[in-house]
């Protein structure tokens, strides 16, 4: 019984983390059908700029969340023009053109990544590092619940405003029908600066959980770039809500199959979740993608 | 007008990159007839990718040797200097990019011998391409058997093997610690070292009377918290972890976040490293690990460097941070080199009738360093690899790697049963 609920409280803070992860890559995919190849390296990046933030400032590196969402946006709101000339005009297969695009720029932040701030594995520390809360037959991760309930709540203010304000109704217009959306009045360009800004930011800050959690080095981001494909498919592409079932289902799966078959077959029952899903609902366990 | 202009553009970024393309051709077409005064020396190891901070540690071992010797003048060679030059190759810690590396120092930069890759599995993949052109290649970091059970002619590694490396840490728990320890669980990481450490972790405990509860193989970069929540449940008294450094700070990060409270806690490689220490802070301390070398061990050198200490005191001055027994290796891997071009007395750059006298002078070398006797096997399981090494068993006290065993090697005795995370 008391690996069972460790087990299970193991597999949603692992799902916890998904979510952070994501969210934002299921939104970019959903508004703007761009498949970021560089989520990976977001993570990575916010990990290593918190990690110079307490470097050189000092202080616990969750109070540079705020100010890393922000310093991300602005990154996101920079390389975005870049990205949609690279997925506009007339090419033949957008997606395919945003799928390499940043497919360069994941490369591009891994090399510079190792150029500048060198080989060695980095690692910061939170107030929460190490720290965990007794539950008498298991154990909660402190550093881990603190992402997990950073996941729900990111995924909340979300909805909240995509359902409830008026800048939401309009992204989600967007999603549905680019065209439609840009005829009446909605400005595309601005929309998509506005999510990929939005991404930007919260995938850099999934990078200080993650960083603290783990160690931070230049190769980092890549099992974060398959975890966000394996969400993705899961929740459905571009539906967003579907986003924290698809997350917990991989967290508990990973956490359940570590524990009781084997570490081993982990990556291969992933797998065969995300086949079962593209053959039989391709449209993600919900069956509300795109 | 615009269209126009966009295809001036277009010609002279052709024309750009058809110069640069040139500017690489040219040099490389010439250097088959050049003649040279210096040996050029190929390095493949990982310089980016997961395994970017070992792929350092060989090239810190491997630089070490180069600018030693280039300081002294070079390899004397009947009377004359010639001084090294190190051509790296990065295998971006991947094997068929280590293959294709390897191949391109062979082919296009024609050097005269490889040092090899930080991992075992691009070792693994760098081998077969050095046999396929004749190339003397010496790894200086390598661990996994595997290498050697196939018996490459042209392939030699100056570390034992990890089947052989990690019994020592096992064996001092197993015997020289009280209460003795009853039980073991044994994780590693599914790649062609890490596996063969914990394989060497589950035999050697076996055989000191150990219980295995636990033996797993995970892959590379999953999430470690569920293994090791398994690993808690059975609550051994040794949790050993076959991995490199990386994949060892993130699995005692989760140990402690789930309070797992093994008597001790083992890891080879990484525990030796500076990235370990400083990953860990305060928490490296008292885990176990292994080594084959250490800047305390009382060995002479009749070359380069005279003793350990006087090689960890030159690293230290040149890097900053002491040593460990990798970066020993790969410079002792630069030596063994050295020493064998002496005996053939070949010039640079090599011919292939000296390639083959250089695989022959390494066979019958036999000779003293600073990281210990250098005789590679040239029969059986090890066949090429420099397999006469004792290792050590190390532990982490007050910040620092102390030797603890086995036996006779211990310098100070082994901290067990290891505090509980909460009462560090």
């Amino acid at each position: 019984m008391e690996l069972f609920l460790q087990t299970l409280i193991d597999g949603l803070l692992i799902g916890g983390l998904i979510i952070v992860v994501g969210i934002g890559f299921s939104l970019c995919f959903g508004v703007m059908h761009i498949v970021d190849f560089a989520v990976g390296e977001w993570v990575m990046v916010g990990a290593y700029v918190s990690f110079l933030f307490v470097r050189h400032l000092g202080h616990d590196p969750m109070i540079y969340l705020p100010l890393i969402f922000f310093t991300f946006c602005a990154c996101g709101w920079v390389i975005y023009p870049l990205i949609y000339r690279a997925v506009s005009g007339k090419r033949h297969n957008p997606v395919l053109m945003g799928l390499v695009f940043t497919f360069g720029i994941s490369i591009l932040a891994k090399g510079g990544a190792l150029s500048v701030w060198g080989y060695h594995i980095q690692s910061i520390t939170t107030w929460l590092s190490g720290k965990s809360i007794s539950l008498g037959i298991a154990t909660v991760p402190a550093l881990r619940f603190s992402g997990f309930a950073f996941g729900i709540l990111i995924t909340i203010l979300f909805m909240i405003f995509l359902y409830r304000t008026k800048w939401g109704i309009v992204i989600r217009a967007t999603a549905q029908d680019r065209d439609t959306a840009n005829l009446l009045g909605a400005d595309v360009r601005k929309v998509g600066a506005f999510v990929y800004s939005l991404y930007a930011g919260i995938t850099g800050m999934s990078g200080v959980l993650i960083g603290a959690l783990f160690s931070i080095h230049a190769a980092m981001g890549a099992k974060y770039c398959t975890l966000a494909f394996f969400v993705v498919v899961l929740a459905g592409m571009g539906y967003v809500p579907g986003v924290i079932i698809a997350a917990l289902i991989l967290g508990l799966l990973q956490s359940f199959v570590g524990v009781y078959i084997g570490g081993r077959y982990n990556l291969v029952a992933l797998f065969m979740v995300m086949y079962g899903v593209l053959l039989i609902t391709p449209k993600g366990i919900l069956r509300k993608g795109i | 007008m615009k269209n126009e202009m966009f295809r001036k553009r277009f010609l002279l970024s052709l024309l750009l990159f058809g110069l640069v393309m040139i500017g690489f051709v040219w040099p490389q077409s010439g250097q088959a007839q050049e003649k040279r005064d210096f040996f050029k020396i190929g390095v493949v190891t990982s310089l980016s990718g997961e395994l970017a901070f070992g792929g350092n540690v060989t090239k810190r071992g491997y630089d070490m040797w180069a600018d030693t010797i280039n300081a002294l003048g070079g390899i004397e060679i009947a009377g004359k200097k010639y001084k090294v030059n190190l051509v790296y190759a990065d295998d971006q810690s991947t094997p068929a990019t280590a293959a294709v590396a390897g191949e391109r120092l062979i082919t296009q930069e024609h050097v005269d011998f490889i040092l090899g890759p930080y991992a075992s599995g691009t070792t693994l993949a760098l081998a077969p391409i050095t046999e396929k052109y004749k190339m003397p290649h010496i790894t200086g970091s390598a661990e996994s058997p595997l290498i050697w059970k196939r018996k490459f002619k042209y392939t030699f590694g100056t570390i034992p093997t990890v089947t052989l490396i990690a019994q020592a840490s096992i064996q001092t728990l197993a015997k020289d610690v009280s209460p003795k320890p009853k039980t073991i669980a044994v994780l590693g990481i599914d790649d062609a070292f890490s596996k063969f450490a914990a394989e060497a972790f589950k035999t050697t405990a076996e055989k000191e009377g150990l219980k295995v509860l636990k033996y797993e193989i995970v892959p590379e970069g999953s999430d470690y918290t569920p293994p090791i929540t398994a690993i808690k449940a059975l609550n051994p008294d040794i949790f050993a972890m076959g991995n490199h450094e990386k994949a060892a700070i993130e699995m005692m990060k989760i140990a402690k976040e789930l309070k797992f409270n093994p008597k001790a806690f083992v890891q080879h490689y990484g525990m030796t490293t500076p990235d370990f220490r400083k990953g860990l802070g305060k928490d490296a301390e008292f885990v176990f690990g292994t080594s084959v070398w250490t800047p305390n061990l009382k060995h002479e050198g009749t070359t380069l460097f005279k003793t350990p200490t006087e090689y960890a005191n030159a690293f230290k001055t040149k890097f900053g941070t002491d040593p460990d027994y990798t970066e020993a290796a790969s410079t002792a891997a630069g030596i063994a080199f050295q020493e064998a071009l002496r005996v053939i007395k070949a010039k640079p750059p090599l011919t292939q009738e000296q390639k083959d006298a250089l695989i022959g002078a390494l066979e019958k070398l036999n000779i003293k360093t600073f990281y210990g006797p250098i005789k590679f096997a040239t029969e059986g399981d090890f066949y090429h690899d420099n397999a006469g090494l004792q290792p050590i068993a190390l532990q982490y006290q007050e910040g620092k790697t102390v030797e603890v065993g086995p036996g006779k090697l211990r310098v100070v005795a082994p901290k067990y049963p290891t505090p509980s995370w909460d009462k560090r």
